[in-house]
């Protein structure tokens, strides 16, 4: 297939289902997880797990950027905008994540100077417009977008500006998996591999989960076939006894990444000994830094911050639903208490949260129905 | 995205998402670009070519 069209096609997406079908045991229960927000999101904005066998299980991983920031991280960055003289500047679904005392958007409400942006690039054309003010991007997200924040860096490096920092909450997606495998809540038979960070840590970073978990991994797209024929591989190496990491999405994702992009990390960041990720802990090696190099552009050296851990509030279950263990519904305030509106949980608040997955495409409270 | 002009100077291109949005786009990554071309960005910056799926 050639045009995104064809990638939705109901037919073709019919006609893998059948495949899907005739691999499965009967009597067989198989959980695979799909790592990555944004598979999340397409499964249910097509009703993927509507055309699969009951016995094959969804679970949804660690993969939303907003998802995992936890509450204590948000608090430091709402301190950081309060300051005077700062313009705080961060992506749109990062403004409504809770803290312990309200969002960013609750602190623009109190006065704070914060502004949504597309890109880091965008935080630098603030800080050039605004040389009296100190302009703060608040970084997050895996490997997708920490190349932006390191480019970003290294033009604001290069052009001079002495206005411009990031309170850096980049994370890196191997430790949780792993962390998730050494989990004794969750028994999975197979991932689904993350389709964008793949194309730039590319699928090497992912062999250990075979080599050392017995369980296959395929990196697949976004659109329906790619993440029904995604499943298809995974069955079709469980069916042959195979075990390895298979790229579905070759399309995009070359197998050693981008190397350019990979370049331009190692010399922007750092790996922090551990970092805290919502409902999961501290994770170590998990979350990135700024190089010694680029010290003076780091927020977290420029400002004093409170750097406290925060709990999670009793009633949000965002941490099971990250790991896989519960199903969004199956949360006590999920579509009651907390809404895509009103969010307790950060898994409510990006459109790749399983929470909000299941609440935008109608997904309340229900067990899947049998095909 | 779909790449419309190339600043090679500047590692920036003119880009165009399918709903009509046009957008500056940070190519430093995946250069050489050219017009027509399809590229994955994430935050601003181009990570990967898009492989000819139209």
């Amino acid at each position: 297939v050639r045009f995104v069209d064809e990638f939705r096609d109901a037919e073709l997406g019919r006609a893998v289902a059948g495949q899907i079908l005739s691999l499965v045991e009967p009597g067989r229960h198989y959980k695979f997880m799909e790592v990555c927000g944004g598979h999340t999101h397409s499964i249910y904005k097509y009703g993927i797990d509507d055309l699969l066998p009951a016995n094959v299980e969804l679970v949804h991983g660690p993969g939303c950027p907003v998802c995992v920031i936890p509450m204590g991280r948000v608090d430091d960055g709402i301190s950081i905008a309060h300051q005077d003289g700062v313009i705080f500047t961060c992506f749109g679904d990062m403004m409504r994540v809770p803290g312990s005392e309200g969002s960013l958007v609750d602190a623009k409400a109190a006065g704070a100077d914060i502004r949504m942006v597309y890109s880091p690039l965008d935080a630098l054309r603030i800080a050039k417009q605004n040389p009296d003010h100190e302009v703060v991007f608040f970084a997050i997200g895996f490997e997708t977008t920490a190349p932006s924040t390191a480019l970003t860096l290294k033009r604001a490096r290069t052009e001079g500006l002495r206005n411009f920092s990031v309170m850096c909450s980049h994370v890196t997606i191997v430790p949780p998996l792993r962390a998730l495998l050494e989990s004794p809540d969750l028994r999975l038979d197979g991932f689904i591999g993350p389709g964008h960070v793949s194309t730039v840590v590319g699928a090497r970073p992912f062999e250990f989960i075979p080599a050392d978990y017995g369980r296959p991994l395929v990196i697949a797209g976004f659109e329906p076939l790619d993440i029904l024929q995604a499943i298809e591989m995974i069955l079709r190496q469980l069916d042959s006894g195979r075990c390895q990491v298979e790229n579905q999405y070759k399309r995009v994702v070359p197998y050693e990444g981008n190397l350019r992009a990979l370049e331009v990390m190692a010399e922007v960041f750092t790996l922090r000994p551990h970092f805290e990720w919502r409902g999961l802990g501290f994770i170590s090696h998990s979350g990135l830094k700024l190089s010694d190099a680029y010290a003076d552009l780091d927020a977290e050296v420029r400002f004093s911050i409170p750097g406290v851990r925060v709990a999670d509030p009793k009633a949000c279950q965002c941490g099971e639903v990250l790991k896989g263990v519960i199903k969004p519904w199956e949360c006590k305030v999920f579509g009651t208490a907390c809404t895509p509106e009103r969010p307790i949980g950060t898994c409510m608040v990006s459109s790749e949260g399983a929470c909000a997955a299941y609440y935008n495409f109608g997904r309340f409270a229900r067990e899947r129905e049998v095909v | 995205m779909t790449v419309l002009r190339v600043d090679e100077g500047r590692e920036l291109a003119l880009c165009a998402a399918d709903d009509g949005r046009h957008e500056t786009v940070e190519i430093a990554l995946v250069a050489p670009v050219r017009p027509t071309e399809r590229l994955l960005v994430h935050a601003g910056t181009a990570i990967a070519h898009q492989g000819g799926v139209l």
